[in-house]
């Protein structure tokens, strides 16, 4: 007899009562190991019948299912897949529960999951805006962050970027960002450039990306960015704050305006965060909007700020939506 | 006389100490006139100050007559991060 992995799953999880017997030699059991299975140990020729059933795994499913007819052994299953086809179950099973709150959302489903897990998306600035970016992007599953910013963190930055704290004080604010990320998803590949985005370490650092997050603090990077977007063919999304407000827009994407189009002459006028101050919750607020916009454009959710600016205003909670 | 809604933003707004003005405005009126109506109200602190305008929540790249009715949003470009 036959059983799938999923049925021997559920046979766990209604407490029947079964043995498992892995016939493997010992380099199989120690390299894939039977995750939940605690299986009894047996040679081909030591394996009795018990008076419950019995599951017996070999590496592929094959050894065992022959075992039970040359000895015709009664209550007695083979595993369907062997070892290979459980470790494979429960390694989905593991990415399903984590992650299904967002893949029962039919537009995300598994395949969007997919979509994300094998994504990549580079991160400029890990400030206000990049930590709540990449703290979002980073347990939604992401595959892999790439996060520049040559910057150290102040006591100053605390009350905006959460992913620092009083120790951190003084040391590169992406190595402590990829220590606390990895701790969120040990899964998500975090590479980091403890330098400023410049033009020589700009063009290898989005090549290979998805989409760039725009999460920069002056507006000299931003045209760089563009620029780099531009030339790269990977979407800019763009974030900009003043005080209790903020902008988002999804830049550079089939044939839509970049920020160069949007501010043709060199802007000026825009204060920084230390100029004009800010409450955290702001930079909170649109640096998940900036994900949410980076997840929606990497599984193909619609409509989203592709060629539209977001204006968010936190004292009286408007928000505009402006066609570029 | 054409009345038009202004909806200000980031540096607009606090110069001006509101987000939001009904105008009353000549026929004819444009959006650059009425940019320059804005820029004298702040009395020469929107100066340095780019701004952006769009029309019924629609970017205008370059300066259009406005209509009665219209909401005009002046957007400066924001730097923090």
């Amino acid at each position: 007899m036959i059983i799938t992995p999923q049925e021997l799953q559920q046979w766990m999880d209604n407490g029947k009562s079964f043995t498992v017997v892995d016939i493997r030699p010992e380099e199989h059991r120690n390299e894939f190991p039977l995750t939940g299975l605690n299986p009894v140990i047996a040679d081909t020729n030591s394996i009795l019948e018990t008076k419950n059933d019995t599951v017996l795994v070999c590496q592929f499913g094959i050894v065992t299912e022959g075992i039970i007819v040359e000895k015709n052994l009664e209550k007695t299953f083979s595993l369907l897949g062997g070892a290979q086809a459980w470790i494979e179950f429960q390694s989905e099973k593991e990415d399903l529960s984590r992650w299904s709150r967002q893949t029962v959302l039919p537009e995300i489903g598994l395949d969007g999951q997919k979509r994300l897990l094998s994504a990549t998306i580079a991160i400029v600035g890990m400030g206000g805006l990049g930590c709540p970016a990449a703290q979002s992007l980073t347990i939604a599953g992401v595959g892999k962050l790439k996060i520049i910013d040559g910057d150290k963190v102040e006591l100053s930055n605390l009350h905006r970027q959460p992913l620092y704290g009083v120790e951190d004080i003084g040391r590169l604010k992406v190595k402590v960002a990829k220590e606390k990320l990895e701790k969120l998803n040990g899964d998500a590949v975090v590479e980091i450039v403890d330098e400023f985005l410049n033009k020589d370490n700009g063009v290898t650092f989005v090549s290979d990306a998805d989409i760039i997050i725009d999460a920069t603090d002056n507006i000299q990077t931003r045209l760089l960015i563009d620029r780099l977007s531009k030339e790269s063919g990977v979407p800019m999304v763009y974030g900009g704050l003043y005080r209790y407000e903020g902008q988002v827009a999804i830049l550079n994407v089939n044939g839509s305006s970049g920020y160069r189009e949007l501010f043709p002459e060199p802007p000026s006028g825009g204060d920084t965060c230390a100029d004009t101050g800010v409450l955290g919750m702001v930079p909170g607020i649109i640096g998940n909007i900036q994900a949410l916009e980076a997840v929606k454009l990497i599984v193909g959710i619609e409509p989203n700020l592709a060629g539209k600016l977001l204006v968010y205003d936190g004292l009286n909670h408007t928000i505009q939506t402006i066609e570029l | 006389m054409i009345q038009v809604k202004v909806k200000c933003f980031s540096q607009v707004k606090y110069v001006l100490g509101k987000d939001e003005m009904s105008l009353s405005l000549e026929p004819g009126t444009t959006s650059a006139e009425l940019e320059e109506l804005v820029r004298n109200q702040a009395q020469g602190k929107l100066d340095k100050v780019t701004l952006r305008i769009a029309v019924n929540q629609k970017y205008i790249p370059a300066e259009i007559e406005l209509k009665n009715g219209d909401e005009v949003a002046f957007i400066p470009p924001v730097q923090g991060g």
